[in-house]
């Protein structure tokens, strides 16, 4: 039962290109550019889907991607828009949110139920006894959602690209065409998007018959294509308004984030409802749907049918239909006056009966609602809203059309701030404020008439000129003339309800009356308690009638309801698109790629990938670690620290800055000297340590911990900024690499490639040295974070693998063992050193950490200083304390962040905690309160699994490193 | 995504900034009390209006002064830390 | 008269009552004012009546109740926080919250799913540890799993997180639930109504009156009302009514941005957060996935949206879960959240005789609301501070007291 209409002029189907698909198991077919819903409408196939919350049947509604009833899936992807998705060969597809098919749906007996479940019910029910919740809850659960989502679905990564332009002219229709091209014509590089593939908007439905539109249409069209300023993007939306007129236009392929300079939105309006009862049953659809279908699609919507109408629009879709062969019963026009133009009179002419001052009171389903049987029509008193039944009339149809008003498509609007007025001529929302760069053209800002929307969009493209630097004359707009487009109410009320305002979420009028008269009277409280509008259409087609019927209710002007706030996005937008690639960045070190060769395991610390410790077959990691650190305890090894935060210091004021930003004293370090330098801020909290070497009289080399040496680093150029010192920073953080040399054994590994002295004497502790290795500079520091007899050796990065290498050759036979970063926490805890973020927190000052030495108190001024001294007058909660565990200890191992338990309270946390080979015994760092931290006192530590330690307060270092 | 003015670098995406709070006028900390110390270091001026900010344009490491409308986020003027416009000067004494 | 009309219509009567009455006109005096109708406001209403039998209580909200963040979170609700002041004060508002809708007569939609903050990182792992040991102390119920206990929860779930961030582990938190937001401020809107509170919708505070540090009333768009005791309960407004009252605070307003997808059939049962990804996911009773992200990254006073905000979330969720590549985000908004420095609210008195405030919720706030009103009408009362909420006055900053949550600055919500 073919609905194919013959070839339609501008229609967007191939013909000569057939398209095999299935839907609910049943073999069809349609031609390349139908969708599926014209496809499937084409072979007679009008139940699409089921409803939401009752599983009534549902057909066509908008065929402008807001038919939420005609999702289907086609076993791999779901929720997949039936209305606007083009067919492609071989598609397998069902209804979502059936159980058992479409026609046979074994939820459908919820739609006889439906009294029982008014608006809101969900809230008045289930939970009460509360014990029965959990077993409703999973009943409720099972029956939400609609498509499935199918685990194998693969993951798509969209590109993105960036696009610029003077102007963005979202909408191709009449308006939006023509202030592209009057846009361009000023020299303007413009963008203009459209969701459709083809231009035109409503031009390629509305009017579609008319030989005058179709010339002004394929005139656009052609002036559009011959422009060079022009950058067409079809078959994608702006999905959102976002600041500094950013808009990203969505295509298949991915997302253009559009930076433009100004915007015009003519981005027209949406037919909306007229709302009776049974309004929703397959067959009913909206005039401009018909009208899609029979232009583009070359399909006949129905049969025989009425159009139920309150503007001049249904007069025109009536028309539209008698072309296509539909036999017209009827025009249902709410409006007493009727429509007085030559479209009434040319239908009327043709023998179609016009009944004015009608409704459509109900549409009569036939068997299973499954489609139109006919119409009940009667007299409609718009004053009153209300229906005279006693005169209804029927009517036999298989279809309706309803025409009677339309909302305007403000999303992005609205997210740009636009501020609205209601134009009663039109019974509309218009705009009456726009931010600077934003403008509104066409339907949208209440340009109805052909002739109205394309000098709307050149008056919108002249502003949009002058304002950005040209001189251009400006263009005016005829005021609307004649009917208004809109109806204020198009709503017959029906003791049965089932007149549906929402079809995503299955609301209807009396949902908002009862709403209403439970006190959700505003349209904030209407929208949450009805949920009008939250469905995946975003109230397309229902928020204005929503705001209609509770002006209605509250007996006010629709401009006092105001409207909902428009959120992103336009139409939903796949995450695959909005993710896109995602990234994760890495900084390696030049040394990684024989870390990798080597087995390391990495790990993250800050953006950097470091080894932890470096993989044997057969060997755990806390064998390994142990390992690891024994080989530099009683021989050698050696540890790639190139990520360590390094910033000179230059000038004049350098030792000035370090006095001031650090805790320490620097004013008189002698070059040469390397100093510990810690940084606090202004609340006195322990934020990062390091070390500053004076490599100059006006040039200090400090180095930051590696994760926190970005924020270091901005922290200290932000105070040499305040400070005004004469001074600069230089970041050589990827400049320099570094290998730490530890081990009584690193002297003589070292030695080995330099000429100079190494020896205790001549390069104690804290002092650094200049030297060359296979004749790179270095420079060696001596520190002792991992041992006493370390050396820290900095050299230009391109030759830090070099000389790593030189340094496995040169302590071959000393035994020398590259460690990792699980080795180094070990090394520092046997020497009992805190690392900050580890054992200290977001809050730690160095009271607590028992760092006063670290602390000048006698200079003038430090970041946090003022601080520590208000913290110095109030007595210490906490300190941080090193311990052991008996060396026979045999229980569970305390593990970082167990508590410190006494009586039954928290008194504290370990904030480290090992197995020491090298000490023969568990040690660790942990806060205890101020009476536990005596030398020698025991407290007890609570293990994972509820165990408690016994733990004895000792001195660091843990060992002694004969 | 919105655009910020850095003063050395010019209009740029605002993912190549980081903002860093409020700037504000430390007082002296040997002649303030404890209290005025403790107001300075965790109160903030935080009712909406016109404030000046520190941001970081991060590739190029540059602090600078922004002059924003927290309300609206409008950002009036951005200037290096004390090159505020002379502009600002006059209207401030006027 | 419209109404008659439509009654009409209708084949029988709706017998519905309003759930609260539609108040219009202060009365001259209240014995206390509470500013802010959203969740925690009109549950400190509700209990004022009903704990303390102080029913001359008036609520005013600028706009429509619960409109603020109360319909603006994620719903999440748990109490596996850091510090033991912490983990009872949210582990009381969780036990309110199980009785709630039998005590509120609404179906709120608690529901218990369970709650996993994922660790990528060692260092994640161990604040897992430090929250699993605190929550053990003080019986709430938190551990920390492992990866296969994951899997078993969310066997949808990439692991790997497309090989970016490979998960170690977690801290599962069993009472972790969600609840239908706005229900919960229509519920104690109705309770406290029904005992006599007044609420006015569309009134708006425009000054307080203070006379010798002593509340004497409060100017609104519905004209003067006077009263001796003000609760400020307005989130990311308070900064500007402690404005009125010349009171500082360390609070900074951040927006806090969330999205929704498009409904599907109920897969994921699980509350999923992490840290490191700032995503925090959970499944609806509608079917829609509920998703957030951190703090937007500058102070705004506005609830705008940003595309970074959702391109930033989605790259991650689809890292979590590849196969979502297609499912669609239908709206993004944003609330204004009220951030402190130590990531816990302040509550309670302040320097000013007769003003109360219940601010600096952030991104924590609804999970609270019972707590906080129950707590805050005790402390209203009887002009003293709960004992739940000592840890959290507003004199701590001073006293450089702040609690330990900032020992553990994760994502927090």
């Amino acid at each position: 039962m073919s609905m194919r209409l013959p070839k339609q002029v501008g229609e967007w189907i191939k013909r000569d290109k057939e398209i095999h698909f299935t839907f609910e198991g049943q073999e069809y077919k349609g031609y390349e550019g139908d969708t599926i819903t014209s496809a499937l409408l084409a072979a007679g196939v009008k139940v699409l889907g089921r409803s939401f919350k009752y599983h009534r049947p549902r057909g066509v509604l908008s065929l402008a991607n807001h038919d939420i009833n005609a999702l289907v899936t086609d076993g791999m992807d779901t929720n997949i828009r039936a209305d606007v998705v083009t067919l492609s060969n071989g598609m397998q597809l069902k209804a979502v949110n059936t159980d058992g098919g479409v026609i046979k749906d074994k939820s459908k007996y919820i739609d006889s139920i439906s009294p029982l479940l008014p608006v809101g019910f969900y809230y008045k029910a289930f939970h009460k006894p509360a014990s029965l919740f959990p077993f409703w809850e999973k009943v409720i659960r099972k029956a939400a959602g609609l498509g499935i989502v199918n685990f194998n679905y693969p993951r798509i990564n969209k590109r993105k690209l960036n696009a610029f332009c003077d102007v963005l002219v979202i909408g191709a229709g009449p308006s939006g065409l023509s202030a592209a091209i009057s846009a361009a014509e000023n020299g303007l590089e413009v963008i203009l998007v459209d969701e459709n593939q083809q231009l035109g908007g409503s031009l390629t439905y509305d009017y579609a018959g008319e030989e005058a539109a179709q010339k002004v249409l394929s005139d656009l069209v052609k002036r559009v294509s011959a422009s060079s300023n022009i950058k067409v993007y079809a078959g994608a939306y702006a999905a959102g308004y976002y600041q500094d007129h950013m808009v990203p236009v969505v295509a298949a392929d991915g997302i253009t984030k559009v930076r433009a300079k100004a915007v015009i939105a003519a981005t027209g309006a949406f037919e909306q409802p007229p709302v009776f009862h049974n309004n929703d049953l397959p067959g009913v659809m909206l005039g401009s749907a018909a009208q899609r279908m029979m232009h583009r699609y070359g399909v006949k919507p129905f049969k025989t049918g009425l159009v139920f109408t309150a503007n001049a629009h249904g007069y025109r879709v009536a028309l539209d239909l008698l072309k296509a062969g539909v036999n017209v019963s009827a025009i249902v026009d709410l409006r007493a006056e009727g429509q007085q133009d030559t479209q009434a009179i040319e239908l009327a002419n043709k023998g179609v009966k016009i009944h004015t001052g009608y409704c459509v009171y109900e549409a009569l389903p036939f068997k299973g609602k499954l489609g139109v049987a006919g119409a009940l029509i009667c007299p409609y008193d718009e004053a009153t809203a209300t229906a005279d039944v006693k005169q209804a009339v029927k009517l036999d149809c298989d279809g309706i059309a309803m025409s009677a008003g339309w909302a305007p498509a403000g999303a992005l609007l609205y997210q740009s701030g636009m501020g609205v007025v209601y134009n009663n001529d039109i019974q509309q929302f218009v705009p009456n404020r726009l931010p600077k760069g934003v403008f509104a053209a066409g339907r949208v800002n209440g340009a109805f008439a052909l002739e109205a929307r394309v000098s709307d969009g050149l008056r919108a493209a002249a502003e949009v000129a002058n304002l950005l630097g040209k001189s251009v004359k400006a263009q005016s707009v005829m005021p609307h003339q004649g009917t208004s487009p809109s109806h204020p109410y198009p709503f017959v009320h029906h003791p049965k309800g089932k007149n549906f305002v929402d079809f995503d979420e299955d609301i209807q009028i009396k949902d908002f009356i009862n709403a209403a008269k439970e006190g959700f009277d505003n349209i904030e409280l209407m929208k949450r308690f009805t949920t009008v509008g939250m469905g995946p259409s975003q109230g397309k087609h229902s928020n204005m009638n929503a705001i209609r019927i509770l002006a209605k209710i509250r007996n006010l002007p629709v401009e006092k309801i105001g409207s909902t706030t428009a959120r992103p996005f336009f139409h939903p937008t796949p995450m695959g698109h909005l993710g896109g690639r995602s990234f994760h960045a890495h900084r390696l070190t030049t040394i990684h790629a024989w870390h990798q060769a080597a087995g390391a395991a990495f790990v993250d610390v800050g953006a950097w990938s470091r080894p932890a410790y470096y993989q044997k077959a057969g060997l755990s990691k806390v064998e390994i670690v142990q390992q690891e650190s024994l080989a530099v305890r009683k021989a050698v090894g050696m540890i790639d620290s190139s990520t360590l935060g390094k910033v000179e210091v230059c000038g004049p004021d350098a030792a000035e800055f370090l006095e001031r930003f650090y805790t320490g004293v620097y004013r008189d370090q002698k070059v040469g000297r390397s100093r510990y330098v810690m940084l606090l801020d202004e609340l006195g909290v322990m934020v990062d340590d390091g070390i500053a070497t004076r490599i100059g009289q006006e040039k200090f080399f400090v180095t930051i911990s590696t994760a926190n040496a970005p924020a270091v680093y901005r922290e200290m150029q932000r105070w040499l900024q305040v400070w005004k010192l004469n001074a600069t920073l230089i970041n050589v953080t990827s400049a320099y690499g570094v290998i730490n040399v530890a081990g009584p054994k690193a002297y003589q590994v070292l030695s080995k490639l330099v000429t100079i002295d190494l020896s205790e004497d001549a390069l104690p502790m804290g002092r650094s040295t200049e030297a060359e290795i296979s004749g790179v500079p270095v420079r060696i520091v001596r520190a002792a974070f991992v041992a006493k007899e370390a050396y820290e050796v900095y050299m230009p990065s391109g030759y830090a693998l070099n000389i790593w290498k030189l340094l496995l050759e040169a302590g071959k036979n000393e035994g020398i063992c590259p460690f990792g970063t699980d080795t180094q926490r070990l090394l520092r805890l046997e020497l009992g050193h805190p690392l900050p973020g580890v054992d200290t927190d977001g809050l730690t000052n160095p009271f607590e950490m028992r760092a006063e030495k670290a602390l000048e108190m006698d200079k003038a001024f430090f970041i946090g200083k003022r601080s520590l001294e208000i913290i110095a007058k109030k007595p210490l909660n906490k300190a941080l304390v090193p311990f052991v565990l008996p060396a026979d200890y045999k229980g569970e191992l305390p593990q970082d962040c167990n508590l410190v338990i006494e009586s039954g309270a928290i008194k504290g946390r370990v904030t480290s905690v090992a197995f020491s080979p090298s000490a023969g015994r568990v040690i660790g760092l942990a806060y205890v309160a101020m009476h536990q931290a005596q030398l020698g006192n025991i407290f007890e530590i609570r293990t994972d699994n509820g165990k408690i330690a016994k733990a004895t307060v000792v001195h660091a270092p843990f060992f002694n490193a004969e | 995504m919105k655009l910020l003015n850095c003063p050395v670098n010019g209009v740029r995406p605002l993912s190549e900034f980081i903002f860093g709070g409020e700037c504000r006028e430390m007082p002296n900390p040997e002649t303030s009390t404890d209290l005025e110390w403790a107001s300075y270091v965790h109160y903030r001026d935080n009712a909406p209006g016109i404030k000046k900010e520190w941001w970081y344009h991060s590739p190029s490491g540059t602090w600078f002064i922004a002059e924003r409308n927290t309300l609206s986020d409008e950002v009036l003027s951005t200037y290096l830390h004390g090159k505020a416009p002379a502009k600002n000067t006059k209207e401030q004494s006027a | 008269m419209a109404y008659q009309l439509l009654k009409y219509a209708l084949g029988g009567e709706y017998k519905e009552p309003r759930f609260f009455r539609d108040c219009q006109t202060p009365k001259k005096s209240y014995d206390a004012v509470i500013i802010g109708g959203g969740g925690h406001g009109l549950a400190a209403a509700y209990y004022l009546a009903k704990d303390h039998g102080i029913t001359n209580v008036a609520v005013l909200e600028k706009g429509y109740i619960g409109g603020g963040n109360t319909g603006r979170n994620t719903t999440i609700v748990r109490s596996n926080y850091l510090t033991p002041d912490g983990v009872n004060f949210y582990d009381a508002s969780v036990k309110l919250f199980e009785g709630l809708s039998t005590e509120l007569d609404i179906n709120l939609f608690y529901s218990n799913r369970g709650h996993f903050t994922l660790a990528h990182s060692e260092s994640a792992m161990r604040t897992m540890r430090w929250r699993a040991e605190v929550n053990k102390h003080v019986g709430v119920k938190s551990r920390v799993v492992g990866t296969d206990e994951i899997a078993k929860a969310c066997p949808q779930m990439d692991l790997s997180c497309s090989g970016k961030s490979p998960i170690q582990g977690a801290l599962y938190h069993e009472p972790g639930s969600i609840a239908r937001h706005d229900a919960v401020a229509w519920g104690y809107a109705r309770g406290a109504d029904s005992m006599g509170v007044e609420i006015f919708q569309n009134t708006e505070v425009q000054g307080i009156d203070i006379k010798d540090g002593q509340v004497q009333g409060v100017q609104t768009s519905r004209g003067y009302i006077s009263t001796g005791k003000v609760l400020s309960a307005v989130a990311g407004f308070t900064p500007r009514i402690c404005k009125m009252v010349d009171l500082k605070t360390p609070i900074v307003i951040h927006p806090l941005q969330a999205c929704v997808s498009e409904p599907m059939k109920p897969w994921l049962d699980t509350i999923l957060v992490s840290g490191s990804l700032h995503v925090y996911v959970s499944q609806s009773s509608r079917g829609e996935l509920v998703m957030g992200s951190s703090l937007d990254p500058y102070e705004f006073h506005s609830t705008r949206s940003t595309f970074d905000f959702v391109e930033g979330l989605t790259s991650h969720i689809v890292d979590m879960f590849p196969f979502l590549s297609n499912v669609k985000i239908v709206r993004q908004w944003a609330g204004m959240a009220d951030i402190t420095p130590d990531f816990a609210p302040i509550m309670g008195m302040t320097p000013i005789k007769g003003f109360y405030l219940d601010a600096g919720w952030g991104t924590w706030g609804f999970k609270a609301t019972p707590i906080s009103g129950k707590t805050m009408a005790h402390t209203l009362a009887n002009d003293k501070p709960h004992d739940l909420i000592h840890s959290f006055r507003l004199s701590r900053f001073e006293e450089y007291e702040l609690t330990g949550e900032k020992g553990a600055a994760s994502v927090g919500h």
